[in-house]
């Protein structure tokens, strides 16, 4: 027996009901027999749609990695290797143009609901003869359109429909070691995949390895400036949090405080709102939106946040600071959470510090990562 | 075994367990879901609930009738089967229908499949006027369940009234309304009900 969206194939995971067996690994996506025919979804895509212009000049770097991106997709699928801020979306771009003047159907799959929102209004601005439609819980009334964007979580709803599929942040919640929503993702597409990331892990490597695939790598910023690489203390928690006060006092601009836990990052806040102006933010804060717009006015010099800053925000001239008590980060955290400083083309690269109170192998990782991306420079 | 619903390895038989039904759900997401029961009185009907509609209840609800999983039909009544055979003894199990669309899609009716193993006599003949959807409507729009139940056929002297969740109550005084007169006395059970929609006095 084989679930034919999620991959399973372990028996205990399948229950016999009033209709026949099903896979309960992916139950929460709607329920599938086994004997069920699933039908691709049908659409026409408009002519024209492929005219794409961007605001501003792409970098040389930039141009030839879509170049690349462009010409190894009639082959296999890409593993698209960039750093942060390297303007992943941009590259996918050409791609994109050239799937639609062939009249193939193309999807943008990402992991949060925020960023699907942002970059559909970013794609209409792109592509602007093209109809983009953006597919996300709670707005799912319409599924065609001539590109979609749309949450992995959505991706069910399409088996066996598209022709190139861009799975952007590829290493991150939610996909990250969840291979039946990474199964079900891939199976929604029936040519090629792009893999967009800034790490490689083991679920994706899996994934990757069962196709030919060939990487696409990038090291440079649009901006030409070096990652940051970040000072490292090695100190146990309490005496850590002094030489936090003593950072906080010294750094000129905004920081971001990453910690390990909501826990964490609420004590913290409270502690540290008596020295600075300062707030914080979770994911079940449920103001935690006007928490973010407030520190991107300016309103406050810190924030406490734990990883849902990680991923997909810039801001300009900003500072990292991360806590990383009991190992919790690996690289990927890490590497994002650095990625959040010196990003957009005109901002000054802002300073990064790790606060570690075990010697951690993954952190050693990061350095070596971020100075061997430095190098290309 | 596997908890069916968190996929967690459930610990090894302890001297306690012996003594207890079987559970499918891991400690963890049982204690997740407290058994907080309610007595409710809707115009002249007493109606008895079980669990709170928020949470844990919610979403394994949702699982077991939006997703069609039927593996979850068990989880729902654990430790309370003996109690309403009990309590209940004597009256015959009248099921509130849903909708035929929606039976269809399942291949299952969803009461029905939760009380299966209790051993009281089953009513049929309760069906609706127009094939109508609750989910997602107001309280304006729901009270025409008020009128679209019709009963066919004999009934015993005793009949309790089954149901999901209470929400305003209209079909259950849909079901209430359509079987009066044929019978002596009837009480209510729903799973589940949303406490904050009661404008009325509550009894525990």
């Amino acid at each position: 027996m084989r679930c034919k969206r999620c991959g399973n194939t372990d028996p205990s995971y399948f229950y016999k009901g009033h209709k026949g067996y099903y896979c309960r690994k992916c139950i929460r996506f709607s329920r599938i027999l086994l004997e069920e025919e699933i039908l691709p979804l049908d659409y026409e895509i408009a002519q024209g749609s492929e005219v794409y212009r961007f605001d501003y000049p792409l970098t040389e770097p930039q141009l030839e990695a879509s170049r690349n991106c462009v010409e190894f997709l009639k082959h296999g699928d890409v593993l698209l290797y960039c750093v942060c801020g390297a303007g992943k979306t941009e590259i996918a771009v050409q791609s994109i143009s050239e799937y639609l003047r062939r009249g193939l159907k193309v999807a943008y799959a990402i992991s949060r609901r925020e960023v699907v929102i942002e970059l559909t209004k970013r794609f209409e601005k792109i592509f602007s003869k093209a109809k983009v439609t953006g597919v996300y819980g709670g707005h799912h009334d319409e599924l065609t359109g001539d590109l979609i964007v749309c949450t992995c979580h959505q991706l069910y709803r399409y088996y066996q429909t598209f022709d190139l599929l861009i799975l952007d942040e590829a290493d991150a919640f939610p996909l990250k070691g969840n291979e039946t929503l990474m199964n079900i993702s891939v199976n929604a597409c029936k040519g090629r995949v792009v893999y967009s990331t800034a790490t490689v892990d083991s679920t994706l490597r899996k994934v990757i390895n069962r196709r030919p695939f060939r990487t696409v790598e990038l090291y440079v910023r649009p901006s030409f400036k070096p990652l940051a690489v970040p000072r490292v203390f090695y100190l146990p928690k309490y005496p850590a949090l002094l030489v936090l006060y003593l950072l906080l006092r010294k750094i000129d601009g905004q920081c971001i405080v990453f910690t390990t836990s909501k826990k964490d990052c609420e004590v913290f806040y409270r502690i540290f709102s008596r020295f600075f102006s300062c707030t914080y933010v979770y994911a079940d804060l449920p103001e935690r939106k006007r928490h973010i717009e407030d520190f991107r006015d300016k309103k406050y010099r810190f924030i406490f946040a734990t990883t849902v800053l990680e991923r997909g925000i810039t801001i300009k001239n900003v500072s990292v600071i991360i806590l990383n008590f009991a190992r919790i980060f690996d690289q990927s955290n890490l590497i994002q959470m650095l990625g959040r400083v010196g990003r957009g083309t005109d901002s000054v690269a802002g300073d990064a510090y790790v606060i570690s109170d075990h010697s951690d192998p993954e952190i050693r990782k990061t350095l070596k990562y971020l100075k061997k991306a430095n190098s290309y420079l | 075994m596997r908890c069916i619903y968190c996929d967690k390895e459930i610990g090894k038989i302890t001297f306690t367990s012996l003594f207890l039904e079987e559970d499918s759900l891991c400690p963890d997401c049982r204690r997740m879901l407290p058994i907080k029961r309610k007595c409710i009185t809707l115009d002249d009907l007493k109606v008895e609930s079980f669990y709170e509609y928020e949470g844990m209840f919610k979403s394994l609800l949702l699982q077991y009738k939006e997703c069609c999983d039927e593996a979850l039909k068990d989880v729902f009544l654990y430790g309370l089967k003996d109690y309403i055979r009990i309590r209940y003894a004597g009256y015959a199990l009248l099921f509130v229908p849903s909708s035929q669309k929606k039976k269809q899609i399942r291949g299952f009716d969803h009461l029905e499949l939760i009380f299966e193993d209790i051993k009281l006599p089953k009513a049929k003949g309760l069906r609706m006027k127009e094939d109508l959807i609750q989910e997602g409507k107001n309280a304006v729009e729901r009270s025409r369940m008020r009128q679209n139940y019709v009963y066919e056929g004999e009934l015993q002297k005793k009949v309790l009234i089954v149901d999901d969740v209470l929400t305003t109550g209209s079909s259950m005084i849909g079901a209430y309304e359509a079987i009066k007169g044929k019978t002596r006395h009837v009480r209510a059970l729903s799973l589940a009900n949303k406490n904050y929609h009661f404008p009325f006095k509550n009894k525990v």
